[in-house]
């Protein structure tokens, strides 16, 4: 296990005390995931879908993390000019999306981040969606403004350094975010195995039929 | 030296306070961070940037926090920031005594809360090359020999805010006209999630002596001292708030 992914690990759990303290009921509840959702913050306060910030999709058109509600999200961040890691990490975001159940798959979304909003224009990253064939109805390739950038890679835990010459340092993460926008399942590093992401999807599914929700 | 040194007077929303502290125009030049990483591209320039003369007080920021009560330690969401943000508040919206009181520097502020502040007054958060070239010029432009420089953060860093927090900007500012850079508490910066290289393989975190050794370019004991500070960011999260890191702003000079 990387050290790194530590924090993270010790984030969840304050996150769960944190919960528990706030509402009695949660610690009882093995799907807490379907108890209403109240107006204090701890059903929805590790949610992605906080960072309020406007993205431009491959399409050109406007795109707030928000609008992934009610579906679950693979994202993953990358630079486009990069030939090294990120084609295997959108490789790596291709392989979780066909290893997943068919019925999983129709509604599950995935969102592509470029850390370098000077050369990842949408018109370029509308060719970097075509080079990869995926679906462009569940596939998001999204432009960004660099401090939104920055606040979403803090967020699912991604560093990165911009070279200053066309190139950056970032950690490889494909992270699951559930139909709330909070982190389900996150795959740290290059060509690793697709079955925790995708047993976390089935996980996710099986978590709503037994709360008596409909599949996404 | 030829830092260039200007004082100007921020404009701010009226909304959020009346009495702004003043910045420095700090003079851009060529530089390299004092630490060695991977595939070091050598010297790299740094812009022109403006910086806020002392570190945000906690009256500053409950001001920013009661114009934007999403940032009230009871409503701010969670993935912003841990439990203790804000903690040592008596109330949400109040400030109170020693460490929480008005002239003291805002702590137990997230990565999240200061770039909002921040950019609420039009700026941002210094990044880390910016926030380590100011500190490298007031070294400079106070005349501190590298060692004393080493000398003074070990003592600060083995006991930070002891005995409890001073006011924000005693005495006159000194050297670039800056206050309290170092001594009172540790700033945020924008990129304080150092990379070292390529991916997560090298990381401050590891820390065993040859890692340490690796990254310093020089054996001496000021390089030693700046270490300690990337190393002690590097195991910040965003949504850590600690009793002895606050924050100051950065702006572009237009």
């Amino acid at each position: 296990m990387r050290l790194s992914t530590i924090p993270l690990m010790v984030s969840a759990l304050l996150a769960a005390t944190a919960a528990m303290a706030e509402n009695p009921h949660a610690g009882h509840d093995p799907h807490a995931d379907h108890t209403p959702m109240q107006a204090g913050e701890a059903a929805q306060g590790h949610s992605l879908f906080h960072l309020d910030a406007e993205w431009r999709t491959e399409k050109g058109e406007s795109f707030r993390l928000d609008a992934l509600a009610g579906r679950p999200t693979i994202i993953t961040m990358i630079y486009g000019s990069c030939t090294t890691a990120c084609p295997v990490l959108v490789n790596d975001a291709r392989r979780i999306d066909r290893a997943a159940p068919e019925a999983i798959r129709e509604r599950l979304q995935v969102v592509v981040v470029s850390f370098d909003p000077a050369r990842d224009t949408p018109e370029r990253m509308a060719d970097y969606a075509d080079d990869y064939d995926v679906d462009p109805k569940r596939w998001r390739f999204l432009h960004g403004d660099p401090a939104d950038i920055r606040t979403l890679a803090a967020m699912l835990g991604v560093r990165y350094r911009d070279n200053g010459d066309g190139t950056f340092d970032h950690s490889n993460v494909v992270t699951l975010l559930d139909a709330r926008g909070r982190i389900a399942e996150r795959n740290e590093g290059l060509a690793r195995p697709v079955e925790p992401i995708v047993q976390a999807l089935r996980n996710l599914q099986d978590g709503r039929q037994a709360a008596g929700m409909t599949a996404w | 030296m030829r830092t260039l040194l200007i004082m100007l007077t921020l404009s701010l929303p009226p909304a959020v306070h009346a009495e702004a502290p003043g910045i420095v125009l700090i003079d851009g030049g060529d530089w390299e961070l004092p630490i060695v990483r991977e595939e070091s591209t050598g010297p790299g320039r740094v812009d022109d940037f403006a910086l806020d003369v002392r570190q945000v007080t906690n009256a500053e920021f409950v001001d920013f926090v009661r114009a934007n009560p999403e940032w009230r330690r009871d409503r701010a969401p969670a993935i912003f920031r841990d439990t203790r943000y804000l903690s040592h508040w008596p109330r949400a919206d109040a400030l109170g005594e020693g460490n929480a009181a008005p002239d003291r520097p805002v702590t137990r502020v997230s990565w999240y809360a200061a770039r909002a502040y921040c950019r609420e007054m039009g700026g941002r958060l210094p990044t880390m090359t910016e926030w380590e070239y100011a500190s490298e010029r007031q070294r400079e432009a106070l005349g501190i020999s590298p060692t004393d420089y080493a000398h003074q953060l070990f003592s600060w860093y083995a006991n930070p805010g002891a005995g409890g927090l001073r006011p924000v900007a005693e005495g006159p500012a000194s050297g670039l006209g800056i206050h309290d850079l170092h001594g009172l508490v540790l700033e945020w910066v924008e990129d304080f999630q150092l990379v070292l290289g390529r991916g997560d393989d090298i990381d401050l975190l590891t820390g065993s002596c040859g890692d340490t050794a690796r990254f310093l370019p020089e054996f001496d004991e000021a390089h030693y001292a700046t270490f300690l500070r990337f190393q002690s960011r590097s195991n910040y999260r965003p949504d850590t708030t600690t009793s002895t890191l606050g924050f100051r702003c950065a702006y572009n000079p237009e």
